[in-house]
């Protein structure tokens, strides 16, 4: 147990004096003001753009548009940078060889994996949830009153999706000397997840469901039991991927 | 007692064999001296005995305990210095210390009283800066204390010296000198003069095999071929010396340069009478007669041949 709470604080300390914390951490901050800010004067920005004479009619700006926001911008900014900072976990470690003195010093290898995974998902909890926060605090201040359904639920699906694909790309970092190689990997699989949108069987199954039907759940389209089987697959593959994780390392030459 | 013994050891990259049937043993206490060119094998070896790599064939032993590829109990009797070592540049040594010591299971305060101790065996003490500011002979030095943290049975060296400039070789040949008798060192290198002024033992890899083995003086003995060098004051000098028929019946091989001759012979005091007497008799006066000493270099250059 020690050697993994050594390893984990070593991570955390690396993640925090190599400033990648800090771009994760001020990244998601600014999407969590930017959610509520954005849907609150979007109407009022396209009109000063709209040249005049021309009226456009838009609906109120409502607190669904607010958690709308926060839904895409997580997704599509704050994932991709979290993937990003993450992807050179295991790679950076092999390209620059600093493990050798670790496992020779008799760390177990599983417990680097462990240790890795630990630690880029609590910068991801930490992250997520801040930005989860501030939108919430100000989404409730600028439409009060207005509640939306199922908020938990559906911000808890985004937040196993994220989870899942830090672990897919503890995979792809630890097959590949060169960080490119995890980055690719987990791109790979987002891409097949897409792919498999096209088939109506599978994609009953398909955890990507977790990460786009989030606004369905909050409008009351979509109940979250229809989503129990995309959650099970989601759960599945972090486990899989992280015991591949440890069986792939331990034949690692390093 | 050995604290290494390794048996028909054999590695191959594809079909491409590094190490070939190789077998030696080091004993307890001894400071082994690992020689062979660039590209003979010496890294392979080592990490093969940390169960970094894994062997073809063949069996290691340290301790007397089997290394075993992956997990490696044996790595705690064992202290590896790498040829580059790197560590995590964003830590102090001080805290570089500190985290190797919780791996390796050590109490806080022994973690402590080492820090102290090895920093300042390597003289590392007070310095705060972080390693990513570190020369190449500072991060050297911080691997040996790294190494010796936990008191290993076994120092293992992959060409320590080799990229420092003369002072930081002379550093870290001391400090390695230093735990002469405490921990057993091996020391991989081809530098040979480092190998003379520490190295007690010596095995001399090539071509993936171990060509010679032994104590340093076993060795020296062993291939002990006495020669003598004349240095003579003038060229017309040295001919007429070469040229004179006891001379030229020697049993001996002989290479010239310029004003200086020479001789090689197994049998040194013979060869030392005859060309006295034959430099009385062509009343020649040298500048200089000298026996030269067995060096490691030509003994390397002619068991490599």
């Amino acid at each position: 147990m020690r050697p993994y709470i050594v390893f984990t604080k070593k991570e955390l300390i690396e993640y925090g004096r190599t400033y990648k914390f800090f771009i994760l951490f001020t990244i998601f901050i600014a999407l969590g003001f930017m959610n509520p800010l954005t849907a609150k004067f979007m109407p009022k920005i396209l009109e000063s753009f709209m040249p005049e004479g021309i009226e456009i009619q838009l609906p109120p700006p409502s607190s669904l548009d607010s958690w709308a926001q926060f839904f895409k911008n997580v997704t599509q900014t704050g994932l991709f940078v979290a993937i990003i900072i993450f992807s050179g976990m295991m790679s950076r470690e092999y390209e620059k060889g600093t493990l050798v003195n670790m496992i020779t010093k008799g760390l177990p290898r599983q417990t680097v994996i462990l240790s890795k995974f630990t630690a880029s998902t609590l910068l991801w909890t930490l992250s997520y949830w801040t930005c989860f926060l501030i939108t919430h605090i100000y989404t409730m201040y600028f439409w009060k009153g207005e509640t939306v359904l199922e908020l938990a639920t559906s911000t808890l699906f985004l937040y196993l999706f994220g989870i899942m694909l830090i672990s897919v790309l503890l995979i792809g970092s630890t097959l590949f000397k060169n960080s490119y190689g995890g980055l690719l990997f987990t791109e790979g699989f987002i891409a097949i997840l897409f792919l498999l949108k096209l088939s109506h069987k599978i994609d009953n199954y398909n955890p990507l469901q977790l990460a786009n039907q989030n606004i369905n759940l909050l409008s009351g389209n979509l109940h979250p039991s229809k989503l129990k089987s995309p959650l099970f697959v989601c759960c599945t593959v972090i486990i899989l991927s992280i015991i591949s994780s440890i069986l792939i390392f331990d034949k690692k030459q390093i | 007692m050995n604290i290494l013994t390794i048996e028909n050891l054999s590695k191959s990259f594809g079909d491409n064999l590094v190490i070939d049937q190789m077998s030696f043993s080091v004993p307890k206490g001894s400071i082994f001296g690992f020689i062979g060119k660039n590209g003979s094998g010496k890294t392979t070896t080592m990490k093969m005995i940390l169960g970094l790599l894994k062997p073809s064939r063949g069996t290691i032993e340290v301790c007397g305990e089997r290394v075993k590829y992956g997990q490696t109990d044996t790595n705690r009797f064992i202290g590896y210095l790498p040829d580059v070592p790197e560590f995590y540049n964003y830590m102090t040594a001080y805290e570089y210390l500190k985290l190797c010591g919780e791996i390796t299971g050590l109490s806080k305060k022994t973690i402590k009283d080492r820090r102290i101790e090895l920093l300042g065996l390597v003289g590392l003490d007070h310095n705060n800066k972080r390693i990513g500011t570190f020369s190449r002979g500072m991060k050297q030095r911080l691997g040996i204390a790294q190494a010796l943290l936990h008191e290993p049975k076994l120092l293992i060296c992959d060409e320590p010296t080799s990229a420092l400039d003369p002072i930081g070789r002379k550093e870290i040949l001391d400090i390695l000198a230093t735990v002469r008798g405490k921990t057993t060192v091996i020391f991989s290198t081809h530098i040979l003069s480092d190998v003379e002024r520490i190295c007690d033992h010596i095995g001399i890899l090539h071509h993936g095999k171990i060509i010679l083995s032994g104590t340093m003086q076993e060795i020296k003995k062993y291939y002990h071929q006495d020669s003598c060098l004349i240095e003579f004051s003038n060229i017309h000098d040295r001919d007429r010396f070469l040229q004179a028929t006891t001379i030229e019946n020697l049993e001996s091989s002989t290479t010239t340069d310029r004003i200086c001759v020479i001789l090689k012979s197994q049998a040194l005091k013979r060869m030392m009478q005859e060309i006295m007497s034959e430099m009385i008799r062509l009343d020649i006066v040298p500048v200089k007669i000298e026996i030269l000493d067995p060096t490691l270099e030509n003994l390397f250059l002619e068991v490599v041949k």
